[in-house]
């Protein structure tokens, strides 16, 4: 692994080669979670060359459609142009900088800054300058200013993301082979996914790293962070149901995935619970018969793209009562805010081609259990903001945490991804190899 | 005059149940078909109109009903209700309260009611606390035994919420 480079203060050069001599041991010290210089690490090496999840093209379906989407503290206008291209071009003015955009969505042929009137077309070239003669004379040259658009953007079915680094490699480079999984929540059906209206957004006050690695790979904490939901019968009977699954790594890239089936004995029903006419379009939507097998023993599903998106996709009911299953799929980016501060964009998806019932019922699983009023997510939130806290702490923040949990487990050579797959899913493995490449490219 | 004082009364009420966690009896203020819903809100450009701006129909923070309601009370009653466990320091400010006039209906005459709502919140032992600010617009229905929530639709005056969760009620 790569030394400390330049440019590093010694402070923080000590604190990162404690992270990495303790990671292999499985040691992760508490102040990685609540560092302000760590922080202004991560957003010059982790957010500025890493590809993140901006929107789902379903947001922005018609020219002129928009949203606006941050990275770091950057506001970008992800607009789709009259020519049905998506770009994200960033909400600040040439002339002196104010923001053009003044609508989190919308519709629009062009963006007028209300500053001194500079205007742009929603492909981001500027078309109107008042007085220009005037003011800027002759040989005043419009298409050299421009909306500055992201220095990368691409799309992996439907799902787009930007890059802060022209020389990044391509999105499809950067994901690998965690393809294969998003691909069983994106292929699912030949029509794709729509997201269920905006993203809801709140404030915690906890570290971006700390929510990823709970979608990323703790299984462990459902017993108890969860057990009011396995009081009410929500989730199932067996403390340990997400235990039941295989956890899944793509070495150097820092992805992972938890596939959970249903716990021995639960009578649940197969492919989450979608009705059977989804089930029979996924038969021949998937790409490989091996995603369309996996796709079918699944209950819950989770995927986390390093460095800071999520998904989930567990098998679920609108509430406790309700006779059935209604499964849910949120997208998530944690967006880093500050030291120990995150914004949280939560999204509901479905499948465009679902039965309008289903849609419906969905909006309502999902609602019940995740996003800012979630009766599940409540509690992760309220818990990830204290740990923060604590990391932060005289005392506390030299503490050590326990990622040891399947260290010595053997891979699964039977499953039939791609990644290092473990046969049970409690384990820190997805965290470890998160930690190994977010060592890699804060060293780098 | 009667009805104003009735209603005005029922919203302090609810307001003291919701302070003090005591939420069995806040269901009981609930009529059986309650539709309680949190759009969320975002910014918009000024419309030609004015008026509220950026209430989106399609996504909620909350979109209940009393089966649902009755679900988050039974969670919080679980004892593993971490996120009310302890619970946070409530306080429900209701002002501005707007009466509308009373329509009969199949089920009971109804009354639109508008209030104000400010939301502080406390938790553990520390000095910080977070503000919600939002509207209510609500349908109390007279039924046998005394006037019940039919239909609430809050309108939050924030776009990002500042606070942690939504584990409370508006």
């Amino acid at each position: 692994m790569a030394k400390v480079k330049t440019g590093v203060s010694p402070r923080l050069s000590r604190m990162l080669e404690e992270l990495q001599e303790g990671i292999e041991d499985g040691l992760v010290p508490a102040w990685i979670f609540n560092d302000p210089e760590l922080f202004e690490l991560e957003k010059e090496r982790i957010f500025s060359r890493s590809w993140v999840y901006l929107a789902h093209e379903s947001e922005i379906p018609k020219p002129g459609d928009y949203v606006l989407r941050y990275v770091l503290n950057n506001p970008y206008i992800l607009v789709r142009g009259e020519d049905g291209v998506v770009r994200a071009l960033l909400d600040m003015c040439r002339h002196r900088g104010m923001r053009v955009c003044r609508a989190e969505l919308g519709n629009a042929s062009h963006f007028r800054c209300p500053f001194h009137g500079w205007t742009y077309r929603n492909d981001g070239r500027l078309i109107g300058v008042p007085a220009e003669r005037e003011a800027f004379g002759q040989d005043f040259n419009k298409e050299e200013w421009g909306l500055v658009p992201i220095p990368r953007l691409e799309a992996f079915d439907g799902m787009i993301f930007g890059n802060l680094d022209p020389e990044a490699p391509s999105l499809e480079e950067w994901l690998g082979d965690i393809r294969w999984y998003l691909e069983l929540v994106t292929k699912r059906s030949p029509q794709g996914l729509e997201v269920l209206g905006p993203p809801q957004r709140w404030v915690v006050h906890t570290d971006w790293k700390l929510a990823l690695e709970t979608f990323l790979s703790d299984s462990y904490h459902t017993l108890m962070t969860h057990r009011s939901l396995i009081e009410l019968g929500i989730a199932p009977k067996d403390a340990k149901y997400a235990m039941y699954g295989e956890q899944i790594h793509i070495p150097g890239k820092g992805h992972g995935s938890m596939v959970v089936g249903a716990p021995p004995g639960a009578k649940l029903p197969p492919f989450w619970g979608y009705p059977e006419e989804m089930l029979e379009r996924a038969r021949t939507s998937y790409p490989t018969r091996e995603q369309f097998e996996t796709a079918r023993e699944t209950r819950i599903l989770l995927v986390t793209l390093f460095p800071n998106f999520s998904f989930h996709n567990p098998i679920r009911k609108p509430d406790h009562k309700y006779q059935g299953a209604v499964p849910m799929l949120t997208f998530r980016v944690w967006h880093p805010l500050g030291p120990g501060r995150i914004e949280i964009f939560s999204w509901a998806l479905v499948e465009k081609d679902a039965p309008e019932w289903f849609k419906e019922k969905t909006r309502h699983s999902y609602l019940r259990f995740f996003g800012s009023s979630g009766t599940f997510e409540q509690d992760d939130t309220e818990i990830w903001s204290h740990v923060a806290h604590n990391a932060a702490t005289t005392q506390g923040r030299h503490l050590r945490f326990n990622y040891r949990m399947g260290l010595k487990l053997e891979p699964d050579p039977n499953w039939p991804g791609p990644g290092v797959a473990y046969g049970l899913n409690f384990t820190d493995a997805n965290m470890r190899n998160f930690h190994r490449r977010y060592l890699e490219m804060l060293l780098s | 005059m009667e009805r104003t004082q009735a209603l005005l009364n029922c919203l302090y009420h609810e307001a003291e149940l919701l302070d003090e966690g005591r939420y069995r009896e806040w269901l009981a203020l609930l009529a059986e078909d309650v539709r309680y819903r949190v759009p969320v809100r975002v910014t918009k450009e000024r419309g030609p109109e004015g008026g509220v701006s950026g209430v989106m129909e399609g996504m909620y923070h909350l979109d209940e009903d009393y089966t649902s309601l009755e679900m988050r009370v039974a969670r919080l009653e679980t004892g593993f209700a971490w996120a009310e466990d302890p619970p946070s320091r409530l306080r429900h400010f209701v002002t501005n309260v707007r009466i509308g006039e009373p329509r009969p209906t199949p089920k009971g005459e109804e009354s639109e009611v508008r209030s104000n709502l400010l939301i502080f919140r406390s938790r553990w032992d520390r000095p910080d606390y977070t503000f919600l600010s939002a509207e209510r617009r609500d349908v109390w229905r007279q039924e046998e035994g005394g006037w019940r929530l039919a239909c609430r639709t809050v309108i939050l005056d924030s776009a990002t919420l500042p606070t942690h969760n939504l584990s409370f009620f508006f």
